[in-house]
């Protein structure tokens, strides 16, 4: 039985992909006269969008590592015991090193391509931000389990994976992007939980199919369109 | 038995009234969108003749601001596969 | 059999809503409603983080009643969306369980829950009866650089307005006070210059004495990516101590306690004998001043000092800087004589620009405010000063230091504006405060040490503490600790959690924490931040500004508290700024604070611009535009170069104390950490205080990593464990310890010498010994 279907569809999403590049930076004016124009650090200077192409160079060896199977497969609660709340900075659950060094290229040297670290016999996640340096800014060591004062802190529910408006329709990205709008750093390497790692790392503009969605209110735009 | 799609952007602060409006219509359903000024709208009739009147009556409507089709469906298809 | 036509009417209106979701980002449509998750229903409120004085903005997730999650605001200039681990995690704190929530009074030992009403009507009785029977001078406030501005406000117009005393302090005299001091001294108006931006602009940046990897980590970090995007930038490390900030530096100068006056004076011989100077700017900008010398170091009991300032020529200057040529000072600094220069020739080209940041380092000194006139002597001389990527910054550690402290004044001379000495700071302030101008004292009282040892020798019958521990913060606590504990003072204690100083008190009363209220801020960059009550304080807790208001109502004096529960930080703010109308200080209005992440003022309503650069006439509206730069502080307009000399500690290392004690921080606890302790990442990470000890003694002491050991100085003693070649690393014949650890109190063992001018005390230098337990 013979069957025609005219999809015209994906005709209008590329025309409308197009249409949208339309990039509205604001120049903040600077009047007066006493005044020199000076230039005002950009107040988005965190990860746009361009963040996401940042590991497209790795794409390819991030693949064959994948289907290597050489991960150790590390479930979703294990990541998120290492995170107070969603979106949380993650503790370091290993020594830290040279406690002295405020991290960078100590931290580094695994953390920037995930690779296999056989003092943990384990793969490292990937950080999203390489750039910045002084790590242990914000991730700590944890030195012992004990508390000061019992704490009845509790987390929110972590977002929750696989989420899709259809069957069979791309996932939706339901976490905050501040700090990890690097999709393949956390969603790629070998570190990665089974649950939220991507099938086809190399197809590397994932913002293509994934929408952002979440309810959260007052969310300060951060896009730099 | 044409199927569309359409991508429709209301007048601004017209959004209520054109879904109102196009609801209202004969084979029209609406899904608006919660956060933004945006309306989905599908299409559904039973032949060219009653697709060409929908059209000139969405082209009356002037809380729209812009219109633009997604997807379409033929007829044949449909009326094929209903009758097996 | 599913019904292909509406299978086909769904696949289209879902390309659609693809399509949708490319052209608008973020778009959601009822259909994917059900898959909705509550993790994702979070609101974001805006505020300054509880922390540190750096002031960065964050963004607190709320959902149903409760904080949940903390993020940095993107929109925020000071961190630009990037915040330390403590400010990340600072919410936690407020799940603690022995979080207070009910005010407890002391009845024969122990603590009994009563009513708000019934602490509140304790306090006042308490208060009124003290004034009565042994005079006005015999009740105090001891408030923090923490308080909101509002809170700061009414407790001055408390004291200082319907009282009608000075006895009002904040623990800001154990941190900035030798700033306030310099600045005054050196420009005659409190606060940096400059402002963050200045990040952006510098290429050579000079840490004096601060670890600001740890201590400052946002601007530490906005440092690092400026050096890593513009390859010019250098950053040297100048301190007693190999930290982080050492490893991350590009060049690590060491120095011997106390020798940073001779090292800022031979910087200052080699630019002049070098002609590293801009001779313009000091002949149109700068004077050149010498005050009294050999000043003692305040130990004594009612030590008193009053500097004699004298004007001197630049010939004076220059000869008096001919005993610290760098190979003279070598022995005294322990730094080599090329490295001197080498830094001198930094300061000196005039093709670099160049920031120095401090912080504790300078500021708790027995020499503190020369430590401060020494470094603007080098930026005078060299003219780079108020003017993008030039300049000194004085860096605050703790939130409102600048905003409340020094800027409404909770200080004993001090007013909203101007010194109570001065009589039209005193007309001012009766006017907008509606009192008697003779109520208000003409003659500051007790610095924050000698309040303390008032309490001690029992001048002082009763003490509100607000919003701060003393009995972990001040030096030589092993005095101040039985003297709080006395009958003789009644000792009220408004806070968050218990604390050492809680547990002395007769009165603990339960405070509200940070986003459980409305206030405002103001941080190192003179940036005023507000932000809105997101959550409820747990039980009875209160705001510190309205149990200041009730105290005061019930002592009479409700017609100058006429504020509204709801609404009073707001009516105590729009009060307060009417204090600093004007061209050099204009304060921003709520309305605009409201709606960004804060203002730096000078605030200039006409164009609705911070003040980004003071002093200098291209930024600063207030300057006489006839000139490049006004130092307007001064009536002349002129900066002054301070012939400040060297001077040794009070107590330097003998044979019977032979190391140096250092005390400070570290990056995951802040300050007393009776927050920080309670948040479980942190305290986690480092659990307990311990004692660095270079390798080298721990050796010859025969002192292993992690061993306890005792440190002992002729006030007392402190068991901690030894930590060898770890985080930090002193130098030979030196130890740090971080007093963060009310179960290892090091302040115990600290000297409460200060500064003579500033007040503020030293807690960086004191002699100690170390003994194996």
């Amino acid at each position: 039985m013979k069957q025609r279907y005219i999809i015209i569809g994906f005709w209008a999403l590329l025309s409308a992909a197009s249409a949208i590049i339309v990039n509205t930076s604001l120049v903040e004016e600077r009047s007066g006269e006493n005044f020199d124009v000076i230039a005002q650090p950009d107040s988005n200077t965190l990860p746009a969008e361009e963040e996401v192409f940042k590991l497209a160079d790795k794409a390819l060896e991030l693949k064959q590592l994948l289907e290597s199977g050489q991960n150790v497969n590390k479930e979703l609660t294990a990541y998120y015991s290492r995170r107070a709340y969603p979106g949380a900075p993650p503790v370091i659950p290993h020594p830290a090193g040279e406690e002295r060094s405020p991290g960078g290229k100590d931290c580094l040297q695994c953390h920037r391509h995930g690779d296999y670290a056989p003092a943990y016999g384990a793969f490292a996640p990937i950080t999203p931000h390489p750039e910045l340096i002084s790590c242990k800014q914000c991730h700590v060591p944890v030195t012992t389990t004990g508390n000061f004062v019992a704490n009845t802190w509790s987390s929110t529910a972590a977002p929750g994976s696989g989420q899709q408006a259809l069957p069979g329709s791309p996932p939706v990205i339901t976490h905050g992007l501040q700090m990890r709008s690097n999709c393949l750093a956390c969603h790629a390497s070998s570190a990665t939980p089974a649950k939220i790692r991507v099938t086809h790392p190399e197809r590397v503009n994932c913002r293509q199919c994934h929408a952002i969605k979440n309810n959260e209110k007052n969310v300060p735009e951060i896009w730099t369109r | 038995m044409p199927i569309k799609s359409y991508i429709v952007f209301p007048s601004k602060g017209k959004k209520d009234l054109l879904r109102q409006q196009l609801a209202s219509l004969a084979g029209c359903e609406v899904i608006p969108a919660l956060n933004k000024d945006v309306l989905i709208l599908v299409t559904e009739t039973f032949g060219n003749h009653e697709e060409d009147a929908l059209m000139a009556s969405l082209e009356k409507i002037k809380e729209i601001e812009h219109l633009s089709l997604v997807s379409g469906y033929s007829d044949h298809a449909i009326h094929d596969h209903n009758n097996k | 059999m599913m019904n292909r036509r509406i299978f086909i009417k769904k696949t289209a209106a879902f390309s659609a809503m693809a399509a949708a979701a490319t052209m608008v980002p973020g778009i959601l449509f009822a259909h994917e409603q059900k898959h909705d998750n509550p993790a994702s229903d979070i609101t974001w409120h805006k505020a300054p983080c509880r922390f540190c004085g750096v002031g960065c903005g964050i963004l607190v997730g709320t959902q149903a009643g409760r904080a949940v999650a903390v993020k940095g605001d993107p929109n925020c200039s000071v961190n630009k969306g990037l915040l330390c681990v403590k400010g990340y995690h600072q919410i936690m704190c407020t799940s603690a369980s022995d979080r207070l929530t009910k005010p407890l009074i002391k009845k024969n030992g122990k603590y009994v829950e009563v009513t708000m009403k019934e602490a509140l009507d304790l306090v006042a009785a308490k208060m009124q009866e003290t004034i009565k029977k042994y005079g006005k001078d015999s009740v105090a406030m001891y408030t923090s650089g923490q308080s909101t501005i509002p809170e700061g406000y009414v407790a001055s117009k408390f004291m200082k307005g319907a009282i009608g005393t000075n006895n009002l302090e904040c623990n800001a005299r154990l941190c900035m006070a030798s700033a306030v001091a310099g600045f005054l001294t050196t420009f005659g108006a409190d606060e940096p210059m400059g402002c963050y931006e200045d990040i952006e602009h510098a290429d050579v940046f000079v840490l004096w004495g601060n670890n600001m990897a740890e201590m400052h980590p946002v601007l530490f970090s906005r440092m690092l990516d400026n050096r890593l995007r513009r390859k010019n930038v250098k950053i040297i490390d100048l301190a007693t101590r190999t930290t982080r900030t050492s490893k991350a530096a590009d060049i690590s100068i060491l120095f011997k306690p106390q020798g940073d006056l001779a090292i800022a004076n031979a910087i200052c011989y080699e630019l002049i004998n070098n002609n590293w100077l801009d001779k313009n700017f000091i002949e149109k900008h700068v004077v050149f001043f010498k005050g009294k010398t050999g000043l003692g170091y305040g130990l004594e009991d009612k030590f008193a000092f009053k500097d004699e300032p004298e004007a001197i020529d630049f010939d004076q200057y220059k000869a008096f800087l001919n005993d610290y040529r760098p190979d003279k000072v070598e022995a005294l600094t322990g730094v080599p004589a090329k490295e001197i220069k080498y830094l001198a020739a930094l300061y000196g080209d005039p093709n670099l620009k160049v920031v120095t940041y401090w912080c504790m380092g300078i500021n708790q000194h027995t020499r503190g405010t020369w430590a401060n006139n020494l470094i603007y002597n080098i930026h005078l001389l060299t003219g780079k000063i108020s003017q993008p990527g030039n300049g000194p910054f004085s860096l605050t550690g703790q939130p409102s230091a600048c905003g409340t402290a020094r800027e409404v004044g909770t200080f004993t001379h001090k007013l909203p504006k101007g010194v109570v000495t001065n009589k039209k700071s005193r007309e001012l302030a009766a006017k907008i405060w509606k009192v008697p101008y003779e109520r208000i004292p003409d003659k500051p009282t007790y610095h924050t040490t000698e309040m303390f040892r008032a309490i001690d020798r029992g001048d002082i019958r009763f003490i509100w503490i607000q919003s701060t521990n003393p009995l972990v913060s001040l030096p030589r606590t092993s005095r101040y600790r039985p003297a709080l504990a006395k009958d003789s003072c009644f000792v009220v204690v408004s806070d968050v959690f218990p604390t050492p100083t809680t547990d002395v008190a007769d009165v603990i009363l339960p405070a509200a924490w940070h986003i459980e209220k409305s206030g405002l801020y103001g941080n190192s960059e003179r940036r005023t931040q507000y932000w809105d009550k997101m959550i409820e304080p747990p039980g009875e807790a209160l705001p510190d500004a309205w149990m200041t208001i009730e105290v005061a109502r019930r002592m009479g004096f409700a017609k100058l508290f006429p504020y509204s529960k709801e609404k009073h930080h707001e009516e105590i703010y729009n009060e307060y700024r009417q204090f600093h109308a004007g061209k050099k200080h204009n304060m921003a209005p709520l309305s605009v604070l409201k709606k960004q992440s804060g203002a730096i003022w000078p605030y200039i309503e006409e164009t609705g611009r911070s003040t980004l650069w003071r002093y200098n006439s291209r930024y600063d509206p207030a300057c006489d535009t006839t000139k490049d730069f006004d130092f307007y502080g001064k009536p002349n307009g002129k900066a002054v170069i301070w012939l400040r000399p060297y001077e040794p500690a009070p107590e330097m290392p003998d044979n019977e104390y032979p190391f140096w004690l250092n005390t400070g921080r570290v990056i995951e606890h802040w300050h007393t950490g009776s927050m920080t302790r309670r948040i479980p990442v942190l305290h986690q990470a480092v659990p307990h205080a311990y004692v660095e000890i270079h390798p080298a003694d721990a050796k010859r002491l025969g002192i292993k990593h992690n061993q306890k050991v005792k440190v002992i100085s002729r006030r007392g003693q402190t068991v901690l464990p030894a930590s060898v070649n770890d985080r930090g690393l002193p130098t030979p014949g030196q130890v740090f310890v971080p007093f963060f650890d009310e179960n290892m109190l090091i302040n115990d063992t600290t000297l409460d010498a200060f500064c003579p001018i500033s007040k503020e005390p030293d807690f960086k230098k004191c002699a100690v010994r170390i003994e194996k337990v």
